[in-house]
């Protein structure tokens, strides 16, 4: 125990202690009181509640598209990428995946901004992206430029799950008559799906949380509850309630709490498959 | 039954969707960087503003040192954590296997409003503050990359063997374990750095300056030099982890998140 007491006392401080902070003071009011009075303007003003919408729609949106594409691409470079080049991919990923940040959404606005290359080479071509309503600094664009992340996220946390999948079961299932269609039906995707389901709810919690790019890209200009909770914090938005952040940031926690226990939970029935 | 062979279609679609999601965005920026003054022809003039820039330097060294610290901070604190736990104390693991997977739960959003209402004065007037949050943010990768390394070696053998041989416990960790484990300690210090040195929500939320939030400044003055400096982050980037990965032995797939 004593030596694992520098990492509690590490942990509890810098990570339990403010999020039990910020709870115990989304509960004060001005005066120090007791109160739920910080929470009520998230169900009942009109931008609170769509700044959580928003988030939602983001989240849910570009974890459908990381994970389509994602597992699609992992699945091709466990298949037919190995060795050098395989790892090479894995570093790529890994830097797409987390290092997006700010850099990320500069990236996007020199390929797909009003003079961006790509809406220029895409106008010659006779496609005006900006004919509609498409603006790099709109939902759309913020769905695009999130989706750069998340697609390759899903390729590293996916890829141990298709690279387990063992060659004897399909070799087993093709001797007993199962066409490759059979296989993948009957045994390869209902083995993958907790993985995938697990991985999904990470995408959703990671996109959710997202702040740097969409604060770097928009600079407000699609209302998301990270953002909210940056421009109060900020103190550009006054607001009659003190602590109207602390409740957002204590909303954010309690949904990225139900999707983290999602993932947890089909991390444990993905594991089923492993290590027997 | 003969099996489908779909290599090269499906290799196809992929090097496709690859070229269109990544290397197109990537490419258009690059392009742009390079654009002259008033967005004419072509030149290095992005960079060269870049370099002389306001903030440049001080900004990229307070990024670089925070980064060095976090990242040394985590070793000192999690190796002989994570080898204490494989070694006597496995039924604490489950608790440190949550702590550490928190931080992928809690938005850091939360966790910096948090760190505003908790953290105790003296910290909240040092820009060293961010040191520990860059930690607590790599938790979960440092775990995983220490975990996976710490499980391939035969600790317990190496442990008895050079204890039995008259080391000290510091002798032990220092000459016996970290040389064994070694690439799992490259893969953690290298993602620690990475994190620190891109970290923007936390250090903007409290206020402080460093390389990205020095960026996003910055940008308001020169779109163009914003673009250039993610351009040269990003490809930076992007070569230190692909020259690790084809050079060390073990590659990087051992720092991934997986369930």
């Amino acid at each position: 125990m004593l030596p694992l007491l520098p990492f509690f006392i590490f942990t509890g401080f810098f990570l339990i202690w403010p999020v039990i902070a910020v709870t115990i003071r989304s509960f004060k009011g001005n005066k120090n009181e007791w109160t739920v009075a910080n929470y009520r303007p998230i169900l009942h003003t009109g931008p609170y509640l769509h700044a959580f919408v928003v988030s939602l729609k983001l989240s849910i949106i570009t974890a459908i598209i990381g994970s389509l594409l994602g597992a699609f691409f992992a699945y091709v470079i466990v298949t037919y990428a190995r060795g050098k080049f395989g790892a090479v991919i894995d570093s790529i990923s890994a830097v797409f995946a987390n290092s997006g940040g700010v850099p990320l959404a500069f990236m996007f606005v020199a390929a797909f901004g009003t003079e961006g290359i790509v809406t220029k080479v895409l106008k010659d071509l006779g496609w005006d992206i900006y004919a509609g309503h498409f603006t790099i600094f709109s939902f759309t664009g913020v769905v695009l430029v999130y989706s750069f992340f998340q697609v390759p996220l899903m390729v590293l946390v996916f890829k141990p799950a298709i690279a387990g999948l063992r060659y004897e079961w399909e070799e087993a299932s093709i001797n007993l008559g199962a066409s490759p269609f059979t296989y993948w039906r009957r045994v390869g995707i209902p083995i993958l799906v907790p993985s995938f389901v697990g991985a999904f709810f990470l995408l959703f919690a990671g996109g959710f949380s997202a702040y740097a790019t969409a604060r770097a890209l928009t600079v407000g200009t699609v209302p998301l509850v990270p953002i909210i909770i940056g421009t109060l914090v900020d103190g550009n938005v006054i607001s009659d309630q003190a602590n109207l952040g602390d409740a957002l940031a204590v909303g954010m926690i309690v949904i990225a709490t139900i999707a983290m226990t999602g993932y947890i939970w089909a991390g444990r029935r993905a594991a089923r498959w492993r290590n027997s | 039954m003969k099996r489908l062979n779909l290599k090269w279609p499906l290799t196809i679609v992929a090097s496709l969707l690859a070229i269109f999601i990544f290397v197109i965005p990537l490419y258009g920026a690059t392009v742009y960087s390079f654009k002259g003054n008033g967005g004419k022809g072509h030149s290095w003039v992005n960079y060269q503003w870049l370099i002389h820039a306001d903030g440049f330097y001080p900004s990229l060294f307070t990024s670089l040192k925070l980064a060095v610290l976090a990242a040394a901070f985590n070793l000192i604190l999690m190796v002989p954590t994570m080898v204490y736990l494989n070694l006597k104390g496995q039924r604490f693991k489950p608790l440190v296997d949550f702590l550490c997977i928190l931080p992928l739960i809690i938005p850091v959003v939360s966790l910096a409003i948090g760190a505003q209402v908790a953290m105790p004065k003296f910290l909240q007037n040092t820009q060293y503050e961010l040191v520990f949050f860059f930690v607590i943010i790599a938790l979960p990768f440092t775990y995983r990359a220490l975990d996976t390394s710490l499980q391939t070696v035969a600790l317990k053998t190496l442990v008895e063997a050079s204890r039995s041989l008259g080391a000290s416990w510091t002798r032990t960790i220092t000459r016996v374990i970290v040389p064994a484990i070694r690439s799992g300690i490259t893969g953690a210090l290298f993602l620690t750095f990475a994190l620190s040195i891109g970290e923007y929500t936390i250090t903007s939320l409290l206020h402080w300056e460093t390389f990205p939030t020095w960026t996003v400044v910055a940008a308001q003055q020169n779109i163009l030099g914003a673009i250039a400096i993610s351009v040269f982050s990003f490809v930076g980037a992007i070569a230190l982890l692909s020259a690790i990965a084809l050079f060390s032995k073990r590659g990087l797939q051992r720092v991934e998140v997986e369930e």
